[in-house]
């Protein structure tokens, strides 16, 4: 054009708009396929009341269309784990000391507080890696690759899924199936099933803390899940899932111990360790699971969209041959705020059934039954999380946004686990956290 | 339209389908009867046989001369509706007839918008000059009726009037509108582009020109010369918020021959041309 500093770009969208009227849309949303990679990433904090556990972590998921709905998503995350967590002996009148997982040396409980192994730190990173693309007419296929590893856990996982339209796209099942190849190598070495915990050794000697059952052990996981989703007229959307779970191999935690205790007082028994050297003032034996666990879930969900306003409700069943039962309730319900920002409070409940092997402590002299396992989260349970999110789109088409949840979790030994006097003692290692995430949402 | 057109409803229900069908297809047909210059009933053709004498123009008709007037002023006179005329000169069959330099002489004087006293509501037209709205109808047909569609539903609606098209949004599962566009290669290698809202609109229609020096040339012609672009590109689209700027940009910048990038891209148009 011969004369540069007119504003074409101006003049047309005025004269435009004096032609079509104001009703005109002002932007235009056209792009190339596989042009540039979508990007969300996010920081997260997690923590824990009364100094347990604390858990940051950094993640990015990026995802590149390729076109012709080709997509490749390449997701990373980072976290530490700081703070303390129940080993799963229970509170005593007395102080408790035990050894801690290394076997090197011991930490002491004050007298009428839960145990917590202090010692509780680790660094993870996670890779996933998938592609999906469409397959024949209506059918869209997708494989993936997942990597993560910690101090003592190491896990590899592949995933392949099928999904077909119907109905002109107003209906679609999917089913995909994920394998899971897990390796645990517990600091201290794995312990033999009741081991008892084991004196300290000292920082020169072989760490063995207790009986041992190798330095590592592995966990399979196969997941099948099949889904179903419908559109219901204009507004809504229901989805439903069943999922299958088959867990086998160590499905134990290396670091959680039941407290033997006293069969008519209820109260932890004691022990003194050898003269000069540093060990357990009782007796704790390591926990034991089953080394199988299927578990099947159904998941229903409803989005309802009334003008602008997004309800989302959803309700989980699941159940396992552990005998854990389990029911969660959630709904959010997302508004618009302000020209570009969006509102949503989150509501969610969930209550479980405690394993059949569940125990708060163990009775000296009686027979140790074949699986057990004082670890809260197999106990009876409900949890509640309150949270709110705000979300803000700039003008660029970018997203960034805020959460912050409050998390509360209680739990109930059942009344046959208790022993002696335990009905007036229990004491359970309930907690609340608070998550706190931001995440930001960007096209590279 | 002198071309397919057609409207695609992301509909949950069939009567809303037909609804927008039927409102989208109202619109095209009364656009294309009230402004086709094939049509002798058309206000085009009446403007054109009145040359010479003012006419009056409904208000209609009155937007859509303003908007060529101010696009006229902006573009220094390269977008011109009475450019027309130099087809007279050229035809765009494929043949290899070069209009000789006194052939275009001869209608260079019944082109320019100069030439044209516009006071709305009367237009007056030298005698032997016409006007079309060739470059901007079709586009601002398609915005037209995508409103009229939006009138009828919440569903996402795609209006495509011959490759020049625009949607209300993206579809009702999020995904964007795929959309193929012609490519030089030939008619069966569209690429595609996705669509999610806003309209795009592609000029340089690949079936017209000549052949002359033993070059194609394609049609766009620059009114105030007569000759026909060097350098433009075979093909332009361009996305934009309406069709009628998407077109509108198309035709500016085919006449920037070999700079058409530069002028896209000068404005931050979002733009992928095609060349040989």
């Amino acid at each position: 054009m011969a004369n540069n500093d007119k504003r074409i770009g101006e003049a047309l969208a005025v004269a435009a708009c004096g032609l079509l009227g104001a009703a005109a849309p002002s932007a235009s949303r056209a792009a190339e396929p596989g042009s540039g990679w979508d990007v969300d990433t996010a920081f997260l904090f997690y923590g824990e009341s009364d100094g347990r556990v604390k858990d940051a972590s950094v993640s990015a998921l990026a995802i590149r269309d390729y076109g012709d709905e080709r997509k490749l998503s390449l997701d990373m995350t980072l976290d530490t784990l700081t703070g303390a967590s129940p080993n799963g002996a229970i509170a005593s009148d007395l102080p408790q000391t035990f050894t801690s997982p290394s076997g090197r040396s011991t930490y002491t409980t004050p007298a009428g507080e839960i145990p917590l192994d202090s010692s509780f730190h680790d660094t993870r990173v996670a890779l996933n890696a998938s592609w999906s693309q469409p397959f024949a007419r209506l059918y869209s296929v997708d494989a993936g690759l997942g990597f993560s590893s910690e101090i003592d856990y190491q896990h590899l996982g592949l995933n392949a899924g099928i999904t077909r339209d119907f109905n002109q796209r107003n209906t679609t099942a999917s089913f995909s199936v994920a394998y899971g190849f897990d390796t645990v190598k517990p600091v201290g070495g794995v312990p033999a099933p009741f081991a008892a915990m084991g004196d300290a050794v000292g920082e020169d000697d072989e760490g063995n803390a207790s009986g041992q059952a190798g330095s590592n052990q592995d966990k399979k996981v196969l997941d099948v899940l099949a889904g179903f989703s419908q559109v219901l007229g204009r507004h809504s959307v229901l989805r439903v899932n069943y999922s299958y779970s088959d867990s086998s191999g160590y499905l134990t935690d290396p670091y959680k111990v039941l407290t033997v205790v006293d069969p008519v007082t209820g109260e932890p028994v004691l022990r003194t360790p050898p003269p000069g050297v540093e060990g357990p003032g009782g007796i704790y034996l390591f926990e034991h699971r089953p080394d199988s666990r299927r578990r099947q879930g159904l998941y229903t969900e409803l989005r309802q969209d009334f003008s602008g306003n997004v309800l989302q409700l959803g309700y989980r069943y699941s159940t396992d041959d552990w005998g854990i039962d389990s029911h969660t309730l959630e709904g959010r319900l997302r508004f618009p705020l302000g020209e570009s920002g969006y509102l949503e409070p989150h509501l969610r409940y969930y209550t479980q059934t405690a394993a059949s092997f569940y125990r708060y402590s163990l009775a000296n002299g009686a027979p140790l039954p074949e699986f057990a396992s004082a670890d809260a989260r197999l106990a009876d349970m409900d949890a509640y999380t309150v949270g709110v999110k705000y979300g803000h789109q700039t003008p660029q088409g970018n997203e960034w946004s805020a959460r912050l949840e409050y998390y509360e979790q209680t739990a109930k030994a059942p009344a046959e686990t208790l022993i002696g006097n335990q009905p007036g003692t229990v004491q359970m290692p309930d907690f609340s956290a608070v998550i706190l995430q931001f995440s930001y949402h960007f096209k590279l | 339209m002198g071309s397919p057109c057609e409207v695609l409803v992301d509909a949950s229900r069939e009567h809303t389908a037909r609804a927008v069908a039927g409102a989208v297809a109202a619109c095209a047909s009364r656009v294309e009867q009230k402004f086709s210059r094939y049509r002798d009933d058309s206000i085009v053709s009446r403007i054109n046989r009145a040359a010479g004498t003012p006419f009056e123009v409904d208000a209609e008709t009155a937007k859509l001369l303003d908007f060529a007037e101010h696009m006229w002023r902006m573009s220094d006179g390269l977008f011109d509706i009475s450019s027309g005329v130099l087809r007279r000169a050229w035809r765009f069959d494929g043949g290899t007839r070069v209009p000789t330099a006194a052939e275009i002489r001869e209608l260079l004087p019944l082109v320019g918008w100069s030439r044209i006293r516009w006071q709305r509501p009367l237009l007056t037209l030298q005698p032997g000059m016409e006007i079309d709205f060739g470059g901007i109808g079709k586009e601002y047909a398609v915005d037209l009726a995508l409103a009229a569609a939006a009138r009828e539903t919440d569903d996402p609606v795609l209006v495509n009037f011959g490759g020049d098209l625009a949607a209300t949004g993206p579809q009702r599962d999020g995904r964007a509108w795929r959309v193929g566009v012609e490519g030089v290669s030939g008619p069966d290698i569209p690429w595609t582009l996705e669509l999610a809202g806003g309209a795009l609109a592609t000029s340089g229609d690949t079936h017209r020109y000549v052949t002359a020096d033993g070059k194609r040339r394609p049609h766009i012609l620059d009114p105030r010369t007569g000759e026909p672009v060097r350098d433009a590109p075979r093909s332009i689209t361009v996305a934009a918020a309406t069709c009628t700027q998407a077109g509108t940009w198309c035709t500016l910048a085919m006449l920037q021959g070999a700079e058409a990038e530069t002028f896209l891209a000068r404005d931050g148009v979002r733009h992928w041309i095609q060349r040989d």
